[in-house]
């Protein structure tokens, strides 16, 4: 081959490489893998945003990366004088991608688990990977929600068609459940039983020691959210357009509440009501009869797209974020919506509600909900009336 | 493009629920469904290249004519159209229809499979038929194989083996359909290599290897329809009489040494026949006294002797159609 050919067949293929990138992101569809995890800081109101490579911590006041310091409680200091903040990221090979809540294992240490890259232990006082390799949770397995932790074990969900506990000691994998499909909620405990709500239409009771199934129930559709426990039964949404109560003691459905479409999110539960939406932007204000449900407030179309995140209930509004990149307060006894903030990105992960107390520095109630845009990717409203405090952006 | 997208969706869930709930099943088949719809669109932009192809040496004329006269030599193309009954818009029109549906068929793969939760979100409302959506995530795993994931080779024995199937497999098919529906290059009448055809080459080259890394990086439900559809590209050209097995180097016999130059073709006027041929002494058919070329008619290839039947069916049955998912 002539050398000019050589070159000019080199050079069509690393175009085509580049432009076959262009073409799948000019024809559309989704780009993140999934949506960032708020939580908090055990014993602090310090909020961890894990999205993305990033997980960072961030002061509820003010929204601000919180700087670190070091034993004399000066602030740290990196190699170029810049001040240090509660910031971390892998080094390691391709930067490890996180979307489930920060774990805490000791006053010291937090377990992120990752994506696609496995667990990481994390220094909190520096902010630093104790490994910045992790420990791979092996080929092919990836991580949506969030994992749980009891005593030695840790329950983690996959996004493929199994979960498993591992030790906490190297975790090595102690047993694992194979289901036909993913889990991509987080698993729960009651009373030294596991339950686990999976793609594959089946809620799974097990054994949290052996992993052995002590029963399972075809839900008629897919789960992708936790189940909510209250006195002795689950509640949980599915993709056959219902939430669900079991009995727990009789393994079985006892009610049913037929909604307009899939119910992704788990409902809330305050004062005997549950609260929940579905992918069409309804929400759904109910209470529990025993065998059956009845509507508190009628359902109705709040949002123009899904209702993803269970929805916030304060003492005079409910609270909906959608992905209709939109937040609604809602008058919780009529249902009215009284106020909408628009955000830059759609709403889809788990929304907070910070109050004032003991160990935090909030004077008012607010609300801190994550977006899907660099630009908005955590912001704060007083809870009360939507007045926006502050954002953190990339 | 939800327009197309979801009914490409709807249609491949039900599939799926016919097809005892195998993914991989409801792929194939539905790339073969989608494949043999398109059919007379592919045929039609088959048919109207293959046409501009032969009008080539003509065009080419003209402008060598009238290249310093744009407006003349438009009129002169158009009346040469007219002359033959070449529309050649007719090649366009089919290309625009086919581009967003193998686009929407990919995108229906990709939406089904839903790898991610935004992927499974944004699969929410898609699916047109009433109850289906109900068995939404449809199931992706297969032989113990995640189809949303791309192949791991060196992973596992059953992983390695499936990987290096559908690498190769997309490899080969995009080479074979490649070859089977694209004309080998031939040089201009002044001896020189056509560039449009050596890069249409250079392409046939390129083209395998870079499908076999999008099989290497791209989910397995991906390759699977990439080297389903390869295949039905092949058995419809095939079908259609319009694949050149010649083409394959492998059975491509060694070119004759003694050529008869200007052997003039049994065209007829109105008649589309094969475009002249150089010969091995470098000389053009036109530069030879013998030609016989005359207006409304094409002249023929000129031909091997030992052969003795003309090049020009052949020919005709060459296209340049690079019948791609794109």
């Amino acid at each position: 081959m002539k050398k000019s050919n050589f070159w000019k067949r080199c050079g069509l293929f690393a175009a085509l490489i580049f432009i076959a990138p262009l073409l799948a992101a000019c024809i559309g569809g989704p780009t993140t893998t999934t949506w960032g995890s708020l939580s908090l800081l055990p014993g602090t109101d310090n909020i961890l945003f894990a999205f993305g490579d990033k997980i960072v911590m961030l002061d509820p006041t003010d929204g601000q990366p919180v700087p670190l310091l070091d034993e004399d409680g000066d602030i740290r200091i990196d190699d170029s004088g810049n001040q240090r903040t509660w910031q971390v990221s892998t080094t390691s090979g391709a930067p490890a991608q996180f979307f489930t809540a920060p774990i805490q294992i000791s006053d010291e240490t937090l377990l992120a688990v990752s994506w696609d890259r496995g667990i990481f232990e994390i220094d909190i006082p520096t902010a630093r990977l104790n490994d910045p390799s992790g420990v791979s949770l092996g080929a092919e397995v990836q991580v949506v929600a969030n994992s749980l932790l009891d005593n030695d074990l840790l329950f983690v969900p996959y996004s493929g068609n199994n979960m498993s506990a591992r030790s906490m000691d190297g975790f090595d994998p102690v047993w694992t459940l194979d289901t036909n499909q993913g889990v991509w909620s987080q698993p729960l405990l009651v009373d030294e039983t596991l339950y686990i709500a999976s793609l594959d239409h089946n809620l799974y009771a097990l054994d949290p020691d052996t992993g052995d199934i002590q029963w399972q129930i075809d839900m008629g559709g897919a789960m992708t959210s936790a189940p909510l426990y209250q006195d002795g039964y689950l509640y949980i949404g599915t993709f056959n357009r219902n939430l669900q109560k079991i009995s727990l003691e009789s393994a079985s459905v006892v009610a049913s509440y037929t909604t307009n479409n899939w119910v992704w999110g788990t409902p809330a539960l305050v004062d005997g009501v549950l609260y929940f939406g579905d992918v069409s932007g309804y929400l759904y204000v109910i209470t529990d009869d025993g065998d059956s449900f009845s509507d508190v407030l009628p359902p109705r179309q709040v949002a123009t797209n899904s209702i993803v995140a269970t929805p916030l209930v304060t003492e005079s509004s409910i609270i909906v974020g959608s992905r209709d990149k939109n937040l609604y307060w809602l008058d919780r006894e009529t249902g009215e919506t009284t106020a909408t903030r628009q955000m830059n990105g759609e709403v889809l992960g788990n929304m907070l509600l910070l109050q004032p107390g003991e160990n935090s520095d909030v004077n008012d109630d607010i609300v801190v909900v994550s977006t899907l845009t660099t630009s908005e990717l955590v912001v704060a409203f007083t809870a009360e009336n939507g007045e926006r405090l502050w954002v953190y952006s990339r | 493009m939800d327009i197309i997208v979801n009914p490409f969706i709807s249609l491949l869930t039900l599939l799926y629920s016919l097809l005892g709930y195998n993914m991989v099943l409801a792929i194939v088949v539905f790339t073969i469904i989608v494949r043999l719809l398109t059919y007379p669109l592919t045929m039609q932009q088959m048919k109207s290249s293959q046409a501009m192809q032969k009008l080539q040496p003509e065009l080419k004329k003209l402008q060598e004519k009238y290249k310093n006269d744009r407006e003349k030599l438009s009129q002169e193309q158009m009346k040469l159209y007219k002359e033959y009954g070449f529309n050649p818009f007719g090649g366009c029109l089919p290309l625009l229809i086919q581009f967003p549906i193998f686009i929407a068929l990919y995108q229906a793969i990709i939406h089904v499979l839903a790898a991610t939760p935004m992927q499974l979100l944004d699969l929410s409302g898609r699916i047109l038929l009433p109850g289906f959506d109900q068995i939404i995530p449809l199931n992706n795993m297969f032989l113990g194989l995640n189809l949303t994931q791309p192949p791991h080779i060196g992973i596992g024995a059953l992983e390695t083996v499936v990987g290096i199937l559908l690498v190769g497999g997309t490899v080969v098919t995009t080479w074979l359909q490649f070859k089977l529906t694209t004309p080998a290059p031939q040089p201009s009448e002044d001896g020189k290599p056509n560039q449009a055809q050596s890069m249409t080459q250079s392409m046939g080259t390129i083209m395998p290897l870079m499908y076999g890394f999008f099989a290497l990086s791209f989910s397995i439900g991906i390759s699977i329809y990439f080297i389903v559809s390869n295949i039905m590209g092949i058995v419809q050209a095939f079908a259609s009489g319009r694949a050149d097995v010649s083409n394959l180097k492998i059975f491509r016999r060694p070119k004759p040494v003694a050529v008869t130059a200007g052997t003039t073709s049994n065209a007829t006027p109105g008649k589309i026949e094969g475009k002249a041929k150089p010969v091995s002494s470098g000389k053009s058919n036109t530069a030879n006294p013998n030609s016989n070329t005359t207006p409304g008619k094409m002249e023929g290839n000129a031909k091997p002797v030992s052969s003795g039947k003309s090049n020009a069916a052949k020919t005709s049955k060459k296209t340049q159609q690079t019948d791609m998912w794109k």
